[in-house]
């Protein structure tokens, strides 16, 4: 006779059932040490998966100051409710940090694994639509950091072009979600990404051997991704490592993945593991479907450093939900082993917001009292938030989803959001030591900027699938995906997949998008 | 446009940076003199040399160095 453990109620939520997507209730609970997300469609039978292992880590993470925004800009009214209405919605409680272009749906390889489901054939966005897209973010008022992604976004030509276009359209973060595989054959093609804007490589990095990459890329790519990082450092531009972590496959390898990155330093800036979710194309969605959470990434991650590191170097996200992300930053010593980066924080536990002059302000200032000199303290957009609070504008009526959604802005832009990608932007980019030339009498700083190429960042991030999917997490994604329509989605929404494939919001190949709400209808009459 | 001419606007720089010669305390009228600062963010400390009023100590910070390398150095101060 077997017992199960006994079972600790967490909290209520609401998810998907995995079946019908239809949302339905679903619980927290406790079993053991290890998370479980449990919930029961009326037709469609119980789930319950492990969505957090370690429960001591739970209760810290839990702990963490939870930030909310109104989105910037709505489009989609609430009908059908969370996450059918996605444009966004004036639910939606957090505003966009880092947005998705899906420049084209075609592939140079046809990776087992792939949450786009991206095949060798397809079809790119045109100039004109990705024009339309830049608007739909300029309406949103806010400088959001811009990923390029797809399928692969090399398979285009005119990729450089497309940068140069964000970047004129005021956009001062570009990322490239990449296999690596044309920017390893063709640095002239990086060359001219790098002239036009590009600052970073987001590149697909499961292993640090081919057996990895034959598993779950269908092909030998461990020598290309080697060319791929040099190409980078070569260019100026910073590559930030992005394992799909496996349980079976690769999870043995998170500590070579991290030998292999502080090797490759300053060209690699950081290490972002994402925990595989099973949503677009996967082998099986019948079998078992292996998982590996979070805090098991950061404890493979301690226990390889062999105690230089710990628990309370790494935080969760501050922005997003805190059971989305970990995050920490490392200074890698002289011989290689990882010192933790001691956070500054402000009075209000995260830290001061930055400060730079508007290019319009006058040129002479600098009164800092006494000898101390700080910068100058004119705050950027001026932010209509304390530094104690967050943001939280009053909800506004939003028009009807339409082909050009109707935009309802908000002033008010999160602080939280604004920290987290300037974070970003500081940690993944070229460092500005390769960038800065040396002054004479500033050498202090010069110093200090010379140590940032020594220091690496590690994060994770867990997208969520029609298992795991926590509607409460969902409505304070960050990270969104300009839909073919000038939608703006949650990005676990945009590419949440049921049991046989069939998408919520993703158009399936050689369909046109259609508005959530006619989804749900559709669904509803069972079409 | 073929990709090899494609750039990013460049920044507008309205003017050079003044030099030291030009620079004098609005508030003493004393010429401003090149002196051992300490510029401070968030804890840390850093000893620099930039114009300062000899009289006041009042600190001369060019918009060049607030939006160029102080403020890298700022960015890579700050945490998530």
């Amino acid at each position: 006779m077997t017992c199960r453990p006994p079972r600790l109620h967490l909290g209520l939520t609401e998810s998907v059932c995995p079946v019908c997507l239809k949302t339905i209730p679903a619980e927290r609970i406790a079993e053991g040490d290890t998370v479980l997300l449990a919930k029961s469609c009326p037709e469609h039978g119980s789930f319950a998966v492990p969505v957090w292992r370690g429960l001591d880590s739970w209760v810290t993470w839990g702990s963490a100051a939870r930030a909310f925004a109104r989105p910037v800009a709505t489009a989609t009214e609430v009908e059908h409710g969370c996450p059918q209405d996605c444009g966004l919605c004036p639910e939606h409680r957090q505003q966009s940090c880092c947005v998705l272009l899906e420049v084209t749906s075609r592939c140079n390889i046809a990776c087992p694994l792939c949450f786009a489901s991206a095949e060798t054939h397809g079809a790119d966005a045109t100039l004109a639509e990705i024009d339309g897209w830049l608007e739909t973010l300029a309406q949103g008022g806010r400088n959001v950091h811009v990923q390029l992604s797809g399928g692969e976004p090399t398979m285009r030509d005119d990729l450089p072009e497309i940068v140069a276009r964000i970047r004129a359209a005021g956009f001062d973060f570009v990322q490239l979600n990449s296999n690596g595989i044309r920017i390893a054959r063709e640095p002239a093609y990086l060359d001219r990404l790098a002239k036009a804007g590009l600052d970073c490589v987001f590149l697909q990095f499961d292993g640090v051997d081919d057996g990895v990459y034959e598993r779950l890329r269908g092909a030998k790519l461990m020598r290309l991704k080697e060319q791929a990082i040099a190409n980078c450092g070569a260019a100026g531009i910073g590559c930030v490592l992005v394992p799909t972590v496996v349980p079976g496959v690769n999870d043995a390898d998170i500590g070579a993945i991290l030998d292999f990155a502080v090797a490759h330093m300053p060209a690699v800036r950081a290490v972002h593991f994402q925990p595989v979710s099973w949503f677009g194309r996967y082998p099986d969605a019948n079998a078992e479907l292996p998982r590996i959470t979070l805090p098991e990434i950061i404890a493979a991650l301690i226990a390889h450093e062999g105690g230089t590191i710990a628990w309370n170097d790494f935080h969760p996200g501050s922005a997003e939900n805190p059971y989305c992300s970990f995050s920490g930053r490392f200074r890698v010593d002289d011989d290689g082993r990882l010192q933790p980066q001691a956070a500054a924080q402000s009075c209000c536990g995260t830290p001061i917001e930055a400060v730079a002059v508007p290019a319009s302000a006058p040129s002479t200032t600098g009164c800092c009292g006494g000898t101390a000199a700080k910068a100058p303290a004119a705050p950027v957009a001026a932010p209509a938030s304390a530094c104690c609070g967050t943001s939280r504008p009053k909800s506004d009526a939003a028009g009807p989803n339409a082909a050009q959604p109707a935009i309802v802005s908000s002033e008010i832009a999160s602080p939280d959001v604004a920290r987290a990608r300037r974070y970003v932007a500081g940690q993944w980019r070229r460092p500005a030591s390769t960038t800065e030339p040396a002054t004479p009498g500033l050498d202090a700083f010069d110093r200090f900027l010379a140590t940032q190429d020594r220091i690496l960042g590690l994060s994770g991030m867990a997208f969520q699938d029609a298992w795991t999917l926590d509607l409460d997490r969902l409505r304070q994604c960050h990270i969104h995906v300009v839909s073919p329509d000038r939608r703006v989605v949650p990005f676990c929404a945009w590419n949440l997949t049921a049991i046989d494939g069939r998408p919520m919001h993703r158009p399936q190949h050689g369909q046109q998008p259609q508005p959530a709400a006619s989804v749900a209808a559709a669904d509803k009459a069972g079409l | 446009m073929s990709g090899d001419d494609v750039s990013p606007d460049p920044t507008p720089v309205d003017h050079a940076p003044p030099a030291l010669a030009d620079l004098v305390c609005a508030a003493c009228d004393v010429a401003l003199e090149p002196g051992k600062v300490e510029a401070s963010y968030l804890g840390q400390t850093f000893p620099v040399d930039l114009p300062r009023c000899p009289k006041c100590g009042f600190v001369f910070v060019s918009e060049d160095l607030a939006l160029g390398k102080m403020l890298k150095v700022e960015q890579a101060l700050e945490d998530k």
